[in-house]
């Protein structure tokens, strides 16, 4: 996509997020273009969450100036898909993967959806098939493994057809080859519908391959800028400590950080 | 022949059977059981109020009405302390603690009142929203049962999914679109409403057992939501239409009946877990 062409999707300076007036995480200055993907970076607690869920209108406490698609946050609503973490779902409630896929395009219009539409649900057949899903769509989605509730919360997602898509710890709680379905179907979305993305995770592995940029944060932000700038060992050690490090290996990056983790740009484990 | 009053009864269980069997299945995925503990001293406060407005201005009417008023309210003041950021728990203990305090000193003031006019006999209202008495149902109480509970069901039925996708994934709800807020007003609306509407056939002391325990079971024995709102409608009317004819045969009250039937079909089903 040519820059100069790109809109500008998400625009943040001196933005501070506080929580009763408390700040959460400081300074943050990025911008994202349409059709990116950022990956945010940064160990618990370092405000990956606060700063998504801020971006996404649920939290609306903070100082500076933040601009999605060039307006205030709650303004473009509409054109936000969300991708919350799939432990805080209640799953107690019998929902197929079908009615979950469908709860992301009855809300734009009426109060009362005692029906789905025949419409929302062919709709929702359609991107449970682009998610690979499609032979699931009446299973109930608490008895789904782990990878394919993460994709059918990305089908949902895309039933309001976004233009920008919010996933929140993406990845948490699923083996590698789950890890490499959720990631094989981000890439797919970027490379046929080009949503700009924003995707906080601990493991950074499965993703390189997918992002754009790479955002580092701890309460504040650290680095940003293209993985290959933002992924070196003085960056990755001033949060993760002295032990963690990053290893070019055959033209490619291997973050190793002090949780474990062992990231590689190009995608892959090490 | 079946006697009058027992027509009335059976009739009264099967409108209570079908709002409680539909509301049951919501109170256990929201996690709304201690909402109905709440409604527990919401309507004991309402109903003492609204007796003392009775005999102030010698209308029993008063009696539901000032209930229903009291109930909604405290509901919908729960549900503005969640959106203010309490945890439902908090919300529910705050108020519930506020409202007991309230009915201690309302029932004195109603025993001062009831000293005053001791030829309105209410002793047997207290009574009855406490423990339930389905068999003294009147013509004109059994019909506001019907068509209030009628109404209830119908914006019950045509809100249900929306009630589960609430209960589900609130933040999603609200993300793509949906007012969650309101929503959930109106389901704390719709429990309080409803609550109201059966507590002289149910009883206080029973309500909460039998608003919570056909849901828990019905989603021990199924998984599809179809079958969980059969099963909870069908164990509800069945427990009901049962405990009033056990009643009417053993002179034991139904609400008690009914909580320890209730009781007895959750327990085997999960001793046999």
């Amino acid at each position: 996509m040519n820059p100069e062409m790109a809109m500008r999707v998400i625009k943040a300076e001196n933005l501070t997020i506080t929580y009763d007036g408390k700040p959460a995480l400081e300074g943050v200055n990025f911008s994202l273009d349409e059709g990116e993907t950022l990956l945010l970076l940064g160990p618990n607690g370092a405000g990956k969450t606060t700063l998504l869920r801020t971006i996404a209108c649920f939290h609306r406490e903070y100082r500076g100036k933040l601009e999605v698609f060039g307006k205030e946050p709650c303004g473009a609503r509409e054109l936000i898909g969300y991708v919350p973490q799939s432990h805080s779902l209640n799953e107690r409630v019998p929902l197929t993967a079908l009615e979950v896929v469908a709860m992301g395009g009855i809300y734009r219009y009426g109060f009362a959806h005692f029906k789905i539409p025949r419409e929302t649900l062919m709709k929702a057949e359609e991107v449970l098939g682009f998610v690979g899903l499609g032979h699931v769509k009446d299973r109930l989605f608490r008895e789904l493994s782990g990878g394919q509730k993460q994709r059918v919360l990305l089908a949902r997602a895309l039933m309001s057809d976004p233009r920008l898509l919010l996933l929140d710890e993406p990845l948490s709680a699923l083996d590698p080859s789950a890890r490499a379905e959720v990631a094989g179907v981000l890439n797919k979305i970027k490379r046929e519908r080009g949503i700009t993305m924003v995707i906080t995770t601990h493991d950074i592995n499965p993703l390189l391959e997918v992002g754009d940029r790479v955002m580092l944060i701890n309460k504040r932000l650290i680095a940003f800028g293209r993985p290959e700038e933002v992924l070196q060992d003085s960056v990755i050690k001033s949060v993760y400590g002295p032990l963690a490090r990053v290893i070019p290996v055959e033209g490619k990056l291997f973050c190793i950080t002090g949780d474990v983790h062992i990231h590689r740009h190009g995608g892959g484990g090490l | 022949m079946i006697p009058e009053y027992l027509l009335r009864a059976l009739l009264a269980s099967i409108m209570v059977s079908v709002l409680l069997g539909m509301l049951s299945p919501l109170i256990n995925t929201k996690g709304l059981a201690f909402l109905t503990h709440a409604l527990f001293h919401a309507l004991l406060f309402g109903a003492v109020l609204g007796m003392i407005f009775g005999l102030l201005f010698e209308n029993l009417a008063l009696v539901m009405l000032t209930a229903l008023i009291v109930t909604v309210t405290i509901v919908l003041l729960i549900a503005h302390l969640e959106k203010l950021g309490f945890s439902p728990d908090s919300a529910v203990g705050i108020v519930a603690s506020f409202v007991a305090g309230l009915t201690v000193l309302g029932f004195g003031v109603l025993y001062k009142v009831m000293a005053t006019r001791p030829y309105f006999p209410l002793g047997e209202s207290i009574v009855s929203y406490l423990t339930g008495d389905i068999f003294l149902i009147s013509l004109n109480s059994l019909t506001v049962l019907v068509l209030g509970g009628a109404f209830l069901f119908f914006v019950m039925l045509f809100l249900y999914r929306d009630f589960l996708y609430l209960s589900f994934d609130p933040e999603g709800m609200e993300s793509y679109g949906g007012n969650v807020r309101a929503y959930l007003m109106v389901l704390y609306v719709l429990v309080g409403a409803i609550g109201t509407l059966i507590v002289q056939t149910v009883g206080l002391i029973t309500l909460q057992v039998v608003a919570v325990l056909p849901g828990a079971i019905a989603l021990m024995v199924s998984s599809d939501l179809r079958k969980v709102i059969g099963v909870s409608l069908l164990l509800t009317l069945g427990i009901q239409l049962s405990s009033v004819v056990l009643a009417y045969l053993t002179d034991i009250p139904p609400s008690g009946l009914a909580t320890i039937m209730l009781g007895v079909i959750y327990g085997v089903l999960l001793f046999r877990r």
